[in-house]
């Protein structure tokens, strides 16, 4: 064996199973290979027809020009048929077999998210690949710098990276065909209109980056700072994502909600500090206030999700329950279970809310006027209406619907009451009065919104007040289910192996 | 290397699926799972395979339990689901060295590997073909490829002659009797009981989710069961044969079908002995005595009820 051999040996035994399985599967299908010729026939007659335009061609702006249309291409080809390809190709193989295959070999289902991800990161360097000669060409033809080209592609491939492992985490969801074909089609919608609206964003006269170039800031602090937060953003999102599809395609009996919320709580620690020292670098409130409310919404998502968690643990979890008793209390916040998952995102949304008030209190030059104490009393009353309408629903499944609706589904249960609060009980009072009253929205969640949007503070703090006396009422109805799990989460005593009965 | 299903239990929801079912078997034996659909099979075989957790008991590999140590477990098995293969846009050969480097295999040692399974299997011929363009019975034979990747001592397979034609069928019992002779430990169901008889050494019928009735092939045969069928031709005197017979214990019914006589006896082997003695020693001369029903497929009909959970 040559020593070249060897090397792509030793390259080839290293690399994830899966992202060799995707590439062969590429390769011996024709979609890769369709999209590849038409994309690089559509960009040689769009640069045609510009240099055959003189009033483009003899422009300063020219290569600009041709550099927006070229970059709109690429960002609508890859944003829409990357992520869709990636996720159909999943949603297929998940519906049968396959996945459960390599669940019972040593490839861990990490590897399998990651290198589903990876593989279509491939497939997206092959498009930018294929772009890069009329990009090039861009270059030369004046109106455009170097900075700027390689900061909007590295920005673009960023957003491709997440759209990809967001179709990976819609492709991992356990549901049946027609849900996967309702779901993908509204993905489909979604991106439709996601995308002209970055592309506006990134390229459009007076709204881009590119008309003024970034040259001359590359090296500035404000450059790098905004550079490193979006860095850090798109890869605390891929991050959470994957971790999220991990848990999705994980066997059931496995801590699927472990590596998840310990990510959470990590990231949530890093970015914490991270906004800290931004808002007091920049005097303003806005990171810190960006940060709080996408931590509560993920927290309020994850309410949801706790619920629908199995209630009783399986053999698997119960054993690797720490034996300690000052670890066994960390662990029910962290392992997969209802209640403990229901404790965990209680205590971050506590942790969030008094956090950001800690951060506005030692540095009150950041906080002008009373606009942030609105907002946390808002992010407050939205916590609790999550909490109060998740443990809701719980209760009602336990106690109406046990023999109707699996315990996977309650946060069904959760989206319909929050509906009805928002909709139906509005709708009947506003038929039996023939008036329309704002306050008719003080409970749903959605109410502290639109209350704190019209400046009606008096609104929103009965509807915090509402959801404080909710949450109450229905914390105290779920007690003694939540006391069951936790007198429940403790390790296996005893080994059971009795003695089989037929040999 | 044996095998022991120690009080299994599956329950999903309040359905329950296993309802604590305990068997074993070994090395170099071949171990019918047979039951009517919804009875547990898959269940069963799932949790053996990994794939499921079970709501208590456990399974053993020698000293290996399949819920305190899974991972060390799935070295030990080799599962061959129900369903096929469908990669698409994959050859043969292509699907095999993916679930090898799966398999933590690497380098020369996964080409033999790769290779010699498809010798094995039979597939060298065909290893370039896509997954999507084999037959069923070529599906079947990738599968059990796959299941064969890092060569296990124990095989679980889930309804591998399901939709095989007869060829298919006779070249897969051929391929199982060779995995026996090479020493592993197979459990395979089936709804062909005919082909299961044939090549198992025992079986577990289940129903509902408990055993029925489990052991070796004679022991099952052997075993108590409400009734069976006595084929009997007597030289002479069939009409006084019929008459005696009915007036017997343990003979619920007697049909004459001409040349012989057909008798319905409750009890075990050991009452069928007894009859042939009673008669013999009334003076009857008896041709042949057929005790029917010693066939994997009639205890089966016997002992289940065809009840689905």
């Amino acid at each position: 064996m040559t020593a070249i051999s060897h090397i792509l040996e030793n390259i080839s035994n290293s690399l994830n199973p899966i992202v060799i399985k995707e590439l062969r599967q590429a390769v011996q299908g024709k979609f890769l290979a369709a999209v590849l010729l038409i994309f690089l026939g559509i960009q040689l007659l769009t640069v045609g027809l510009f240099l055959t335009d003189d009033s483009v061609s003899w422009s300063f702006n020219a290569g600009r020009n041709i550099f927006k249309t070229l970059a709109s291409m690429l960002m609508g080809t890859c944003l829409i048929l990357v992520p869709a390809y990636t996720g159909l190709r999943l949603a297929i193989e998940r519906s049968d077999a396959n996945v459960d295959l390599l669940f019972i070999t040593t490839l861990h289902p990490r590897s399998i998210i990651w290198g589903k991800f990876f593989a279509a990161l491939v497939f997206t360097a092959l498009l930018f690949g294929a772009c890069m000669p009329f990009i090039t060409l861009t270059f030369l033809l004046r109106g455009i710098d170097l900075p700027s080209i390689f900061a909007l592609l590295a920005l673009n491939f960023l957003v491709i990276a997440v759209a990809i492992q967001c179709s990976i985490l819609l492709g991992c969801l356990p549901a049946n065909r027609v849900f996967k074909i309702i779901l993908g089609l509204v993905w489909f919608l979604i991106m439709s209109s996601v995308v002209p609206v970055y592309i506006t964003l990134t390229v459009a006269p007076g709204m881009g980056i590119l008309d003024s170039g970034i040259g001359s800031r590359v090296g500035s602090w404000q450059f790098l700072a905004a550079s490193l937060g979006v860095l850090v953003t798109g890869l605390a999102c891929i991050g959470l994502l994957a971790k999220l599809a991990t848990a999705l395609i994980s066997p059931l009996s496995a801590n699927r909600a472990l590596p998840v919320r310990i990510y959470v709580t990590v990231v949530w620690s890093v970015t914490g500090i991270g906004v800290v020292i931004w808002s007091v670098t920049i005097g303003s409130v806005a990171p810190v206030g960006v940060w709080t409310s996408v931590q509560i919404i993920l927290q309020c998502i994850g309410l949801l999700v706790a619920v629908s968690e199995r209630e009783s643990l399986g053999q698997r979890v119960r054993k690797s329950i720490p034996r300690g008793r000052l670890l066994r209390p960390l662990a029910f916040l962290f392992y997969s279970g209802a209640g403990g998952g229901v404790a965990w995102s209680s205590v971050m949304i506590i942790l969030t809310l008094l956090f950001a008030a800690a951060i506005t209190s030692v540095y009150p030059h950041i906080w002008s006027g009373n606009d942030f104490e609105e907002f946390m009393t808002c992010m407050a009353a939205l916590g609790m209406f999550a909490l109060s309408y998740a443990l809701a629903a719980s209760f009602i499944r336990r106690h109406i619907l046990a023999r109707r609706v699996a315990g996977c589904h309650t946060w069904l249960i959760a989206l319909a009451l929050m509906g009805f609060a928002t909709t139906i009980i509005p709708l009947i009072l506003f038929l039996l009065s023939g008036t329309w009253d704002e306050s008719w929205l003080i409970g749903s969640p959605l109410g502290p919104f639109i209350f704190i949007g019209n400046g009606d503070s008096d609104l929103l703090s009965g509807s915090a007040q509402l959801a404080a006396a909710f949450a109450v009422f229905i914390g105290a109805l779920s007690l003694p289910w939540f006391i069951k799990q936790v007198i429940n989460f403790y390790p296996p005593r005893q080994k059971n192996a009795p003695k089989p009965q037929t040999d | 290397m044996q095998v022991n299903i120690i009080h299994l239990v599956k329950d999903f929801g309040a359905t329950r699926a296993v309802d604590d079912i305990s068997f074993s078997f070994s090395s170099g034996h071949i171990f019918g799972f047979v039951g009517p659909n919804g009875a547990g099979k898959t269940t069963t075989m799932r949790i053996l395979a990994t794939l499921d957790e079970p709501s208590s008991g456990d399974t053993t590999i020698d000293d290996v339990s399949i819920v305190e140590s899974p991972e060390t477990a799935r070295q030990l098995i080799g599962y061959m689901p129900d369903a096929l293969p469908t990669h698409r846009d994959m050859s043969v050969h292509d699907y095999l060295d993916f679930f090898a480097r799966a398999y933590g295999l690497t380098g020369i040692q996964r080409r033999q590997v790769v290779d010699s399974v498809e010798d094995f299997t039979n597939l060298s011929g065909i290893r370039e073909k896509t997954l999507h363009a084999l037959s069923k019975g070529m599906k079947q034979r990738v599968s059990l490829a796959r299941a064969l990747l890092h060569d296990p001592p124990v095989l679980v397979m889930d309804e591998p002659a399901a939709g095989l034609d007869p060829r298919a069928r006779v070249e897969l019992r051929e391929l199982l009797r060779a995995l026996s002779e090479q020493g592993k430990a197979i459990l395979i169901s089936s709804h062909i009981l005919s082909e299961l008889s044939e090549i198992c050494d025992g079986a577990v019928i289940i129903e509902q989710g408990k055993i029925v009735t489990a052991g070796t092939l004679p022991e099952i045969a052997s075993s108590d069961v409400e009734q069976r069928t006595v084929l009997i031709r007597p030289l002479e005197r069939q009409d006084d044969l019929c008459k005696a017979m009915l007036l017997m214990p343990h003979v619920a019914a007697v049909n004459d079908l001409g040349n012989e006589i057909e008798a319905k006896v409750t009890g075990s082997e050991e009452i069928c002995s007894e009859l042939l003695e009673n008669l013999v020693r009334d003076g009857f001369r008896i041709a042949e005595f057929k005790p029917q029903g010693g066939d994997l497929e009639s205890v089966f009909m016997n002992v289940t009820k065809g009840e689905v959970q």
